[in-house]
């Protein structure tokens, strides 16, 4: 494997599990979707709750205390060594990185991280999306979407990025949802840029197609230590690296392209030097795509191409499937899923099944792969480097 | 239902004051000079909790903007340019240009505030696309 040797106690995942992801799940609570996925991923791992000391999931109730992981510790018939409180620790490359270092440093040696929010049922449902009223952003009818496509407009000006090269983005990875049995949007589609230039406008530049889907689901994954991991049933995906940025909280402010454009840049530079691989390495990505944008805008961040070349480069047929840069070969959010927080969780689910070779949309061989969470208006970025 | 009203609080109160005069005003630091939006705790570069509203020539470019086809709740009146405004003389504001077409606000136009007026208490601070004079030459 690239990276080096793996030391006994190096993170890997063993486990994973996705739950039904459907525009609503209307019999389903939050609670039961959350431990559908966390036992999910456990049973993935060939392990039994017990063998689980560490819970990065979410709370959502009834009983226990809200955003109180601690919650969880009754329903693990064990007392836990490690929890976490906070919804993005408790989802994708941050809760993945999160509990590698706890792995790492010991606090804990196997934590499952995931669970379930129905975002679309309660109160995060607000204007914004985050959750509470926003003073100087909510008055304005911003949204976001809205602050999204002010991140796109100024690269548009910057560079030249065409309206055409986010529909190509938008089409090819709703395109890979459209044969994906699990994705929400199965079986509509295909469709091409004429297609996605003529939906409805939403915000400049973005159209109704650019735009992701919403929907309801959980998911989760279990890390535990490579030495746990040589007799489990799967082959171990090694977290060979990772970083974050946090750039402000979410959508107080617009975000700036000056700001932000960029962010993911040092969180990647830092995954793939601890990695010991190069950017353009990863046989498969799979990355933040709330719109057809900001996929463009990660090709550049993570250095798989230079600022300003990421919508040639997309256009180019790069991010298909069979291209040399494949992204989200599951359909993404755009297409498979957006469920909230655990969205982030789906990339890490998706990746390792690509590692394992057993995804939908198989990338031959591959062997390495970049793992990008994100939101809030790009305003934080997660970046993991994963190897079989 | 009609458009998210804000909710003046103490950070806050004196912005919406001052606009209810037709006055665009920041946070300064008292500390570092930075002026910053939005009024926060603490000066987002150095940390310092003092600070105060400085006035501003309300004078700006076109930093980004979207029109605006849906909007996340009603009350709103669509398509709008939803932008972002670099002050000449203070940090970058989230607004709308208006009093033109928003199709033809574009990026780097130099704007200057308008107020608008939202509900008894609360009036906005907009900015409409700067009149330019031609010298002749």
């Amino acid at each position: 494997m690239p990276g080096g040797r793996l030391d006994e106690r190096r993170p890997v995942i063993v486990g994973v599990y996705a739950t039904e992801q459907a525009l609503a799940l209307p019999d389903r609570s939050a609670m039961s979707l959350a431990i559908q996925a966390a036992k999910g991923a456990a049973a993935d791992a060939g392990l039994c709750l017990a063998d689980i000391d560490g819970a990065q999931l979410d709370w959502p109730g009834p009983g226990g205390v809200p955003d109180d992981g601690s919650s969880w510790a009754r329903m693990f018939g064990r007392d836990l060594r490690w929890t976490s409180d906070s919804m993005l620790d408790n989802s994708g490359v941050r809760g993945l990185l999160k509990a590698s270092a706890a792995i790492t440093a010991g606090y804990a040696d196997t934590v499952v991280v995931g669970g379930c929010r129905l975002v679309t049922r309660g109160p995060d449902n607000s204007p914004i999306g985050a959750g509470a009223p926003v003073e100087f952003a909510d008055v304005w009818g911003s949204y976001v979407v809205a602050q999204f496509a002010l991140v796109a407009a100024r690269h548009m000006h910057e560079y030249g990025t065409t309206s055409e090269q986010l529909a190509q983005v938008a089409a090819t990875i709703r395109n890979n949802g459209t044969t994906n049995p699990e994705a929400m949007m199965f079986g509509r589609g295909p469709y091409t840029v004429q297609d996605v230039l003529a939906s409805r406008m939403i915000a400049t530049p973005f159209h109704l197609l650019d735009c992701c889907v919403v929907g309801e689901g959980g998911a989760a994954f279990v890390v535990t230590t490579a030495e746990r991991a040589r007799d489990l049933p799967h082959p171990p995906v090694a977290v060979l690296g990772g970083g974050m940025e946090y750039h402000q909280a979410p959508y107080a402010n617009p975000a700036l392209y000056r700001e932000v454009g960029q962010i993911g840049k040092d969180a990647a530079a830092r995954a793939y030097e601890m990695g010991g691989v190069a950017p353009r390495d990863a046989d498969v990505l799979c990355l933040y795509d709330p719109n057809s944008f900001e996929v463009i805008r990660q090709l550049e961040a993570l250095g798989v191409c230079q600022e300003g070349e990421g919508g040639p480069l997309a256009a180019s047929g790069a991010i298909a499937v069979d291209g040399e840069h494949p992204v989200n070969p599951d359909g993404g959010c755009l297409s498979y899923a957006w469920n909230g927080t655990q969205q982030m969780t789906l990339k890490v689910v998706e990746a390792v099944r690509q590692l394992r070779g057993t995804a939908v949309h198989q990338v031959p061989g591959a062997r390495l792969a970049a793992v990008g969470t994100a939101g809030s208006g790009a305003q934080h970025y997660e970046l993991a480097v994963l190897a079989r | 239902m009609s458009r998210p009203v804000p909710v003046p609080d103490a950070l806050t109160a004196p912005f919406w004051a001052a606009a209810a005069r037709c006055e665009l005003v920041v946070p300064e630091c008292s500390a570092c000079g930075l002026r910053f939006f939005v009024p926060e705790p603490a000066c987002p570069r150095c940390l310092c909790e003092r600070w105060e509203y400085v006035a501003c020539s309300g004078r700006g470019t076109v930093y980004s903007v979207t029109v605006v086809h849906r909007t996340p709740g009603p009350g709103f009146q669509t398509p709008f340019a939803l932008s972002i405004v670099d002050l000449d003389d203070g940090p970058a504001l989230l607004t709308h240009v208006v009093g033109c077409d928003p199709e033809k606000v574009e990026i780097g136009m130099p704007v200057r505030v308008v107020f608008r007026r939202l509900t008894e208490r609360i009036v906005l601070p907009c900015f409409t696309p700067e009149l330019i004079v031609d010298s002749g030459a």
